[in-house]
C-alpha cells in the first residue's frame, strides 16, 4: 500500500533538515509526518501551498502545520497519498481501506485538502 | 479522497467542522482582519512571515460560515484601493520611465495576485461558482484593467508612448523590444478585447496613414525596382516586429496594411512605370525584380492579374511585331529561330521569378498561340525550320540535342491553328528530303513523325509513314534489279528509282520530258524489269525530282564530277552533240516545262562559279532569244561541283496560293465527314449546332471556316445524305 520505501511512520518530534524534496507535515497533537513533495502534492492545497510564490513559511522551512487535523487522520491521508500515486496512474486498483469511525473525519480534511 | 469503492468521487457535501458549531460574532470580523492584513502584506512584499495553513485556514473557515461573500467584497474593496494607489504612482513617473514603471507594477500585482489567489483557493473552489462570481484571477485582472489600464491619466499616455516606440522604430531608432513585449503581453492577459481595442485598432490606423505617406514618397523618386526593394523590406520589418513584441494574431493584419497601402493602391503605377516597370523588366531579364514583384503582387486582391494582364498584352504587341515584320519573313528559319528564342526567354522568366504560376504559363501559351496563327504562313515557316535543322542544323549534335530541338517544335506546332497546312508543307519538305538523300538522321526524321503521331494521331503520320516505306522498299527493289540484271546492264549509267506511292507522296503529274537515250535505255529495262515482278502496276517518271551525278572534261581536260537534277543533266547532254544551241532548240528537244527550264538554265549560265555554261548575251535572267554555249574556260577548285537549282526554298506567292487552294479542296472531305459523323449519331440537328460541333471535332487539326461548313451541308443535302426540316428550316435530319 505504501509505494515508497520511505515510510510515513509517526516519528517523535525532532530536529528535520530541509531536503527540497520531502515535506514535514505536523498534526494538531504536534507529531510530524516526512512525506517526498510529490505525495503531497496529490493535494492540491499542499500542492498551491508549496508551488506559490513570494515564499511563505511554509515554503521557505518545509513543513506544514494543520492545528485541527489529528494524527491519526494525517496518517491515513499521508497513507492516501502514496496509494493513489501509485494506482492513480496505472491500470490496476486496489481497495483503500477506511475503518468507518474515521469517515468522517477523514472527509472533512480531504475537503480542506482538496484531495 | 473518498473511502472503499472507486476513489476520487467527490460530489457529497461537507458541513463545517462540528466542535465550531457555536460561532463567536466577531469570529468573521476578526478573521477578515487576519486576512486584510495578509493580503497589504502581500503587496508589501512580506509574504515571507505569513502561513499559507493559517490564511488558508481563515478562508475556508470563513467560507464554510457562510461569510464567503463579505471576504469576497473585502477582497475586492482592498485589491481596488491598492490598486488606485497603484496608478498615482504610476502617473507621476516621468517621461520613459513610465512604461518601465507600469510594467515593475504589473509583474507586481500579478504575483500578489497568484498568492492571493492561492490562499483563497477555497473560496475560488466553492464559493465563486455557487455565488456566480468572478473568480480571484480574472477579477485581479479585471480591477487592473480598469484602474489602471482604462484610467484617465493612463491610457491615452500608454497608447501614444507605445505608437510613438514603434514610430521611432520604424525611422531607425533602437528601442527596448523586451518592454514592448511584456506591455503587450499584459494587454494580451487582460483579454484580446483589451488588446485590440486599446492598442491594434489604433496601431492599424497610424500605420495604415504613415505607409500611405511613405509610399507616396517613394513612388515619386523611386524606380519600379526600387520601390518594390523597400516595401519588401517594410513588410518584412513589420512582420518581425510581430514576432518580437506582438501578438501573433496582428501579423496577418499589419502586413494586410502595409500590403494594401504599398503594393495595392500603387499596383497600376508601378507595372507600368516608365522606364522600370513590368514590361522593362520583361525585355531586360531582371529575375531578381521580376521575383520581388510577383511575390508581392501574389499578396495583393487582383496584384497576379495584374501582372499577367500586362505580360499577356506586351507578349502579343511584340509578338505582332514580330511575325508580321516583312523584314522577319524573308529568313523562315531566323523567324522560327526568333520565336523559339522568345519562348525560351519567357519560359526561364517564368519558371525563375515566377515560381511556375500554371496560370503565368497558360497566359503565355495562349500569347504565342494568338500571334503565331496572325501569320498564315507560320505552319510553312515552322516545317522549313525542322527542314533546315534536319538538312543539316543538326549535323554534330547529340541524340539529346535532336530531341530538344523537335520538342521545342512540337511545342510551336501545338500553337497552330491550322496543322493541316503544316502537314502539308511538313510532307513536301520530307519528299524533297528523302529523294535528294539530304536527310542527316534518319532517327532524328522517325523521332519528328513519332512526336507528330503522339499530338495528331495515326491519322496525321499515316502518309508521311508510308514515304519511309517506299523508300526502304526501293532501296530493295533497286538491289534485287541489279543483282539479277548486272550482266544485261554492261557498263552504261547507273540508274537509282525510287518508287513512290501515288497519294502519299506531294508529287503534283507533269509530263516527263525527253531523257537522253543512254538514260532511256536503263529506264526500260528497269520498267520492264518491275513490272514483271509487280502484276497490274503503272509506272510513270517523275522526272521534275530526280538528280544526277555527271562527269564533264572541260576546255584544259580538267575533269569535274558535276551533281546536277535530272532537267539540268538532260539539257547538258544535248551540248555533248552541239557547241551552241538556242532556248528555242533546247524547250524542243528537252520537252521540259518552261518555268523549270528556265531556273534550270539559269542555275547552269548564271552562277559564279558554277557556270559550265555560257550564255550570250550575258545578262543575269534567262529571255527566249537566249543562245547558251558550253563554257570551256570553266574551272573550279573542286573536283565535285554540285550545282543547285535556283529555288526559292519559301514558295513563292503563286506557289503559295497553290497550296492554299490544295488545303482548301483537302479540308472538304474531312468537313463532309464530321457533319456525317455527327448527324448520324444526332439524327436531328440545327445549323449552329453544327457549325460547334464541326469546329469542335476538327480544331486539332484546323479551323474550319463556317461559311465552308454550310456550304458542304449544302452539298450533302444535294447528295441526299441530309435533308431540311419541313417546318422548321433551320434543322436538319439524317437520311439513313
Amino acid at each position: 500500500m505504501m509505494g515508497k520505501g520511505e515510510a510515513p511512520a509517526p516519528r517523535e518530534p525532532e530536529e528535520e533538515e530541509d531536503t527540497g524534496g520531502v515535506v514535514k507535515l505536523i498534526s494538531a497533537e504536534g507529531f510530524e509526518f516526512v512525506v517526498d513533495k510529490k505525495a503531497a502534492m496529490v493535494s492540491n492545497t499542499l500542492r498551491n501551498m508549496l508551488t506559490s510564490p513570494g515564499g511563505f513559511s511554509e515554503t521557505r522551512q518545509g513543513e506544514v502545520r494543520f492545528p485541527e487535523i489529528s494524527t491519526h487522520i494525517l496518517e491515513k491521508i499521508c497513507q492516501y497519498f502514496y496509494w493513489s500515486l501509485h494506482y492513480s496512474s496505472g491500470k490496476e486498483t486496489a481497495e483503500f481501506p477506511i475503518e468507518p469511525e474515521i469517515t468522517l473525519e477523514l472527509m472533512m480534511a480531504a475537503n480542506y485538502l482538496d484531495a | 479522497m473518498s473511502g472503499g469503492g472507486p476513489p476520487r468521487k467527490r460530489n457529497f457535501k461537507i458541513e463545517a467542522f462540528k466542535q465550531r458549531v457555536e460561532l463567536d460574532p466577531k469570529y468573521a470580523e476578526r478573521t477578515w482582519k487576519v486576512l486584510e492584513h495578509a493580503i497589504h502584506e502581500i503587496y508589501n512584499h512580506n509574504a515571507s512571515g505569513l502561513s499559507f495553513e493559517e490564511l488558508y485556514r481563515s478562508a475556508y473557515n470563513m467560507v464554510l460560515h457562510k461569510y464567503g461573500e463579505k471576504l469576497y467584497d473585502g477582497l475586492q474593496s482592498t485589491m481596488t484601493r491598492r490598486l488606485k494607489e497603484t496608478s498615482k504612482s504610476i502617473e507621476t513617473a516621468q517621461g520613459g520611465l513610465f512604461l518601465e514603471e507600469l510594467n515593475a507594477k504589473w509583474m507586481e500585482h500579478n504575483k500578489a495576485l497568484q498568492m492571493i489567489r492561492d490562499i483563497l483557493m477555497y473560496m475560488d473552489r466553492t464559493y465563486v461558482p455557487a455565488a456566480h462570481r468572478t473568480p480571484v484571477h480574472e477579477l485581479g485582472l479585471n480591477l487592473w484593467r480598469d484602474h489602471i489600464i482604462h484610467s484617465p491619466m493612463i491610457h491615452r499616455r500608454l497608447l501614444d508612448t507605445l505608437l510613438d516606440l514603434i514610430h521611432r522604430e520604424r525611422m531607425g531608432e533602437v528601442i527596448n523590444r523586451g518592454l514592448m513585449r511584456s506591455i503587450t503581453k499584459m494587454l494580451m492577459d487582460l483579454g484580446p478585447a483589451v488588446y485590440q481595442d486599446d492598442f491594434e485598432k489604433p496601431f492599424l490606423e497610424v500605420s495604415a496613414s504613415f505607409y500611405s505617406g511613405e509610399s507616396q514618397e517613394f513612388i515619386e523618386c523611386c524606380d519600379c525596382g526600387n520601390y518594390l526593394k523597400k516595401a519588401e523590406r517594410r513588410i518584412n520589418e513589420e512582420m518581425e516586429r510581430v514576432s518580437h513584441y506582438l501578438d501573433a494574431g496582428s501579423e496577418v493584419k499589419i502586413t494586410s496594411v502595409v500590403e494594401k497601402e504599398m503594393i495595392a493602391n500603387h499596383m497600376h503605377r508601378l507595372v507600368h512605370m516608365e522606364n522600370s516597370g513590368l514590361v522593362n523588366m520583361l525585355v531586360d531579364d531582371k529575375y531578381e525584380d521580376l521575383g520581388r514583384m510577383y511575390a508581392l503582387f501574389r499578396r495583393v486582391p487582383d496584384g497576379l492579374s495584374t501582372i499577367r494582364d500586362v505580360m499577356t498584352s506586351y507578349l502579343r504587341e511584340t509578338g505582332k511585331q514580330l511575325v508580321t515584320d516583312p523584314e522577319r519573313l524573308k529568313d523562315p528559319v531566323e523567324f522560327v529561330q526568333r520565336l523559339l528564342n522568345e519562348k525560351d526567354k519567357h519560359d526561364k522568366i517564368i519558371s525563375v521569378a515566377f515560381g511556375n504560376d500554371k496560370t503565368f504559363q497558360n497566359a503565355l501559351n495562349s500569347s504565342f498561340e494568338f500571334f503565331i496563327n496572325l501569320n498564315n504562313r507560320s505552319p510553312e515557316f515552322i516545317s522549313l525550320y525542322v527542314d533546315d535543322k534536319l538538312r543539316k542544323g543538326l549535323k554534330g549534335a547529340t541524340e539529346e540535342d535532336v530531341e530538344v530541338i523537335l520538342d521545342k517544335v512540337m511545342m510551336l506546332f501545338r500553337y497552330l491553328q491550322e496543322k493541316d497546312v503544316f502537314e502539308k508543307y511538313y510532307k513536301q519538305h520530307l519528299a524533297k528530303r528523302l529523294l535528294s538523300g539530304k536527310t542527316v538522321s534518319d532517327d532524328a526524321e522517325r523521332s519528328m513523325i513519332v512526336k507528330l503521331k503522339t499530338e495528331c494521331g495515326y491519322q496525321f503520320t499515316s502518309k508521311l509513314e508510308g514515304m519511309f516505306t517506299d523508300m526502304k522498299t526501293s532501296q530493295d527493289t533497286m538491289q534485287d534489279f541489279y543483282a539479277k540484271k548486272s550482266e544485261e546492264l554492261g557498263d552504261g549509267p547507273t540508274l537509282d528509282v525510287h518508287i513512290l506511292t501515288t497519294g502519299s507522296w506531294p508529287t503534283q503529274p507533269s509530263p516527263p520530258c525527253n531523257l537522253p537515250t543512254e538514260i532511256l535505255t536503263v529506264c526500260e529495262k528497269f520498267r520492264s524489269y518491275y513490272l514483271g515482278t509487280h502484276n497490274g502496276r503503272r509506272l510513270t517518271w517523275q522526272t521534275n525530282m530526280g538528280t544526277a551525278d555527271i562527269k564533264a572534261t572541260f576546255g584544259k581536260g580538267q575533269k569535274h564530277e558535276l551533281n546536277v537534277s535530272t532537267y539540268q543533266m538532260c539539257v547538258l547532254m544535248l551540248f555533248n552533240n552541239a557547241d551552241g544551241l538556242t532556248y528555242k532548240d533546247i524547250e524542243r528537244d528537252t520537252e521540259i516545262p518552261a518555268s523549270d527550264l528556265k531556273r534550270c538554265l539559269q542555275s547552269l549560265a548564271c552562277v559564279k562559279g558554277k557556270n559550265v555554261l555560257r550564255k550570250e548575251p550575258m545578262s543575269k535572267d534567262i529571255s527566249e532569244d537566249d543562245t547558251f554555249y558550253f563554257n570551256d574556260k570553266f574551272t573550279s577548285k573542286l573536283v565535285k561541283v554540285k550545282i543547285g537549282t535556283v529555288v526559292a526554298q519559301k514558295e513563292s506567292e503563286p506557289e503559295k496560293q497553290e497550296t492554299r487552294q490544295r488545303v482548301e479542296e483537302d479540308r472538304k472531305p474531312q468537313i463532309e465527314a464530321a457533319i456525317v459523323r455527327i448527324m448520324k449519331s444526332r439524327r436531328v440537328l440545327d445549323h449552329n449546332s453544327i457549325v460547334a460541333e464541326v469546329t469542335k471535332q476538327l480544331q486539332a487539326r484546323f479551323l474550319p471556316n463556317p461559311v465552308v461548313i454550310k456550304k458542304r451541308i449544302e452539298s450533302l443535302i444535294e447528295r441526299e445524305f441530309l435533308e431540311r426540316d419541313k417546318v422548321d428550316r433551320k434543322l436538319y435530319r439524317y437520311l439513313a
